[in-house]
C-alpha cells in the first residue's frame, strides 16, 4: 500500500489540534458560569428519561428520576410538561449519563453538559471542515475555516451553554450530509443525512427547510441529470428515514404523531416570547424588530475582519449568480446555476443561507437576545468568508507581491479571534467588536444568559464575610439559578428576593430587562443603595454591585 | 421547463420581497405604534404619569387658576341640576 504522506501530515496535524483543543477546554471549563435556563434543560432530560422509562417499564430508573426531579425547584421555572415540545438531543442522554452515574453533585451535571456540548461543537467543526475541503481542496484554507469556526468569540463562548451553538453543531452535520447526499445520492448519505436532519428539526423545529431545499435541489439537478424517477425513489427512502428517525428520537410524538406534531405549530405562537428588548439604546417590542436587526447585529457582535470578508464573499457569490442566471440555457448544462461539483457546494449554502434569513425577514420572527437564535448562520458566514480569501489565491496567484495577501489577512483574522477570546475570557459569549464604543456597547443587551452570576457570587464572598446575604435583583436574571454553580456550603449563605430592594443588602444589576426601563422602574436601584463594583468587559458592562448605605 | 422553472421561482422571490418592502412595511409600522401607545406598559406608563401628577398636585398651594376653578364648578353644577331635573 503506498502512503500518501501529505495527507497523513494532515491528519497528525488534525489529531493534534484536536486533542490540543480538548486538553485546554478542561483547563478553563469551570471559569465559565451557570446559565440560567440549565435548571430547565436538567428538568426536561429527567422528564423525558422518566417518561421512556415508563414506557419501557424500567421501574428503578423512572423512581431515581423522579426523585431527582422532585428536587429541582425554582419559582421562575415553568415544568418541562409545559414546555415539553423542547428537543432531547443533549438533555436526556446528560440525564442518563447523570442517573446511571449517580452523579449527586448537580455543579458536576452542569460542567458535564459544558463538556459534552463543547465537544459536539469540535466533532461539527470536522465535519464543516470535510465541507471546505471538498470545495476548496485546499488544506490550508480548510484549517483556517475550522479555526474560525471554532475561535470566533460569540460562537465560541456559547459553545459551552449547549443550547444554540448545539443547534449549529447539528445543522453543520446534516449540512455536510446534505452536500454528501447531493454529490453521491446513496443510500448510506441518505440514512445519515436522515438521522441529523431529524435531530436538527428536534432541536429547532424550523429544521423541516432542510427536506424542502434537499427536495428542490434534487429536482433542479434533474433538469440535466434526467434522472427522475430513480432520483424520487431515494428521496422517498431519505423522507421515510427522516420521518422515522424524527419519531424515535423524539419522545414527545410517541403517543401521538400527527397530533402532536401539528401541535408543535399551534403552541408556536403561544410559547413565542412577547418581551422589550434593548436594543440600540431603544426599548422595542420584539416582536416588531427592524428589518436590519439580524444584520446589524452579526456585524456589531463579529470580527470585524470575518464580517468584511464574509460580505464580500457574499457580494462576490451574489454577483457570480446573477451571471449564471441570465446566461441560463435551457439545454446546455455547462449554463446552469452552476459549473461544477464546487460550484454546485456555493449554490446550496447560498440558498440555504437566502431561504433562512428570508423566512426569518418575512414571517417576523421575534428575535431577542442579539442573534443567538441565528449562531447557525455563522457557518454561511465562514463558509463564505473563506470563498472570499480562496477568490484572492486565485486572483492573485501570479502577482508575486499579493500572492500570499490571502494568507497575511487569514493570519490577521485567526490571530484577531485568539486575542478577543482572551480578552473577553470567559465572557465570550457576550462579544462585540470594536466597532461600537463604550457607550453605545452598553445600549444592546449584554448578559442575557446570566452567565455571570457565578462571579457576582463569589465578588460578594470576597468582599464581605458575612454569613448570610440578602440580594435584590434589579434585572430580568433570575440570578438564583447561578448559584448551583458555587459549593452547596456557600450558596445556602443567599437569599435572593427578586426586586424587594427594602430587604437586600445588596443588589445585582445588569442591562437585561423585559420592560422598558425608561419609563417603568421596577428595575430602577433605590436611593439609599450605592454602587461598589463594576464587572466590564471592553466597555461593557457586565454586572454592577449596589451596597445598602 | 428548466427556464420557465427558476423564471418562476425568481418572479415568486421578488413578489415575497416586494411585499415583505410595501405591504409588510407599513403593517410593521402600524403594530409598532399600537404597540407603543397601546401596549400594557404604555397604560403602567400612563398611570404613573397620573399618579406623579397627582402627587405634585397635594404639593401645590393652588393648583387650579381660580378662573379655571370656577368654570369647572360652573360645569358641575349644571350637570348636577341636569340630572336632577331628569330624574
Amino acid at each position: 500500500m503506498k502512503l500518501n504522506l501529505y495527507k497523513q501530515k494532515n491528519t497528525y496535524f488534525l489529531i493534534f489540534f484536536y486533542f490540543t483543543a480538548l486538553i485546554l477546554t478542561l483547563f478553563v471549563l469551570e471559569d465559565f458560569g451557570i446559565h440560567i435556563e440549565e435548571k430547565f434543560h436538567r428538568l426536561n432530560g429527567l422528564f423525558w428519561l422518566s417518561y421512556i422509562s415508563d414506557v419501557f417499564g424500567f421501574e428503578y430508573l423512572k423512581q431515581v428520576t423522579e426523585t431527582k426531579m422532585s428536587g429541582i425547584f425554582d419559582y421562575t421555572l415553568n415544568r418541562p410538561s409545559y414546555f415539553n415540545r423542547y428537543g432531547i438531543v443533549l438533555d436526556l442522554p446528560a440525564a442518563l449519563i447523570e442517573v446511571i452515574f449517580n452523579i449527586d453533585d448537580i455543579k458536576t451535571v452542569y460542567y458535564l453538559k459544558h463538556f459534552l456540548g463543547f465537544s459536539l461543537f469540535l466533532i461539527s467543526s470536522f465535519f464543516f471542515y470535510k465541507i471546505l475541503e471538498k470545495r476548496y481542496n485546499n488544506f490550508l484554507l480548510s484549517i483556517i475555516g475550522l479555526i474560525l469556526y471554532l475561535t470566533t468569540p460569540r460562537i465560541f463562548g456559547d459553545s459551552f451553554l449547549y443550547k444554540d451553538v448545539l443547534y449549529l453543531s447539528f445543522f453543520t452535520i446534516s449540512l455536510y450530509f446534505f452536500v454528501q447526499s447531493i454529490d453521491q445520492l446513496n443510500y448510506k448519505n441518505l440514512l445519515f443525512l436522515g438521522l441529523f436532519s431529524s435531530l436538527s428539526v428536534n432541536l429547532r423545529i424550523f429544521s423541516l427547510l432542510i427536506p424542502i431545499i434537499f427536495i428542490f435541489i434534487i429536482f433542479i439537478k434533474n433538469f440535466f441529470k434526467k434522472n427522475l424517477v430513480e432520483d424520487a425513489k431515494k428521496v422517498f427512502f431519505y423522507l421515510i428515514f427522516f420521518i422515522i428517525f424524527l419519531y424515535l428520537f423524539w419522545p414527545y410524538l410517541w403517543s401521538d404523531p400527527l397530533k402532536n406534531f401539528l401541535d408543535l405549530f399551534r403552541y408556536l405562537t403561544r410559547d413565542l416570547i412577547d418581551v422589550k428588548i434593548l436594543y440600540g439604546g431603544d426599548y422595542i417590542s420584539n416582536r416588531i424588530v427592524p428589518d436590519i436587526y439580524i444584520l446589524n447585529w452579526i456585524f456589531i457582535s463579529s470580527p470585524l475582519v470575518l464580517s468584511g470578508l464574509s460580505f464580500f464573499g457574499i457580494l462576490f457569490y451574489l454577483y457570480r449568480f446573477i451571471k449564471r442566471f441570465t446566461k441560463i440555457k435551457s439545454e446546455l448544462i455547462y449554463n446552469d446555476l452552476w459549473r461544477s461539483a464546487k460550484e454546485e457546494k456555493d449554490f446550496i449554502i447560498f440558498i440555504f443561507l437566502i431561504t433562512f434569513f428570508m423566512l426569518f425577514l418575512l414571517l417576523n420572527a421575534p428575535l431577542y437576545n442579539g442573534w443567538r437564535l441565528l449562531y447557525f448562520f455563522h457557518i454561511f458566514i465562514i463558509y463564505f468568508a473563506i470563498n472570499f480569501l480562496y477568490l484572492l489565491k486565485v486572483s492573485f496567484r501570479k502577482k508575486s507581491i499579493f500572492k500570499a495577501l490571502y494568507l497575511v489577512i487569514s493570519f490577521i483574522a485567526v490571530v484577531y479571534n485568539f486575542i478577543s477570546i482572551l480578552l473577553t475570557h470567559p465572557y465570550q459569549s457576550i462579544y462585540f467588536n470594536s466597532i461600537l464604543n463604550s457607550k453605545i456597547i452598553n445600549n444592546y443587551e449584554g448578559d442575557y444568559h446570566g452567565v455571570a452570576a457565578k462571579d457576582f457570587f463569589e465578588k460578594i464572598l470576597e468582599i464581605d464575610n458575612k454569613n448570610n446575604f440578602i440580594i435584590a435583583v434589579a434585572s430580568h436574571t433570575p440570578i438564583q439559578r447561578g448559584l448551583e454553580a458555587l459549593p452547596k456550603s456557600l450558596n445556602k449563605k443567599f437569599n435572593i428576593v427578586g426586586q424587594n430592594y427594602n430587604l437586600a443588602d445588596y443588589i445585582f444589576k445588569n442591562n437585561i430587562s423585559e420592560v422598558n426601563s425608561d419609563l417603568i422602574k421596577k428595575y430602577e436601584v433605590p436611593e439609599n443603595f450605592s454602587k461598589i463594583y463594576t464587572k466590564k468587559k471592553g466597555g461593557l458592562i457586565i454586572y454592577e454591585i449596589y451596597k445598602r448605605d | 421547463m428548466k427556464l420557465f422553472f427558476y423564471k418562476s421561482v425568481l418572479v415568486f422571490f421578488l413578489f415575497l420581497l416586494a411585499f415583505h418592502l410595501s405591504y409588510g412595511y407599513v403593517s410593521k409600522k402600524i403594530d409598532y405604534l399600537i404597540n407603543e401607545k397601546v401596549s400594557k406598559n404604555s397604560i403602567e406608563i400612563i398611570k404613573e404619569k397620573i399618579k406623579n401628577e397627582m402627587k405634585v398636585a397635594l404639593t401645590k398651594e393652588d393648583y387650579i387658576k381660580p378662573e379655571d376653578a370656577v368654570l369647572i364648578n360652573n360645569f358641575l353644577d349644571k350637570i348636577k341640576s341636569d340630572l336632577n331635573k331628569n330624574k
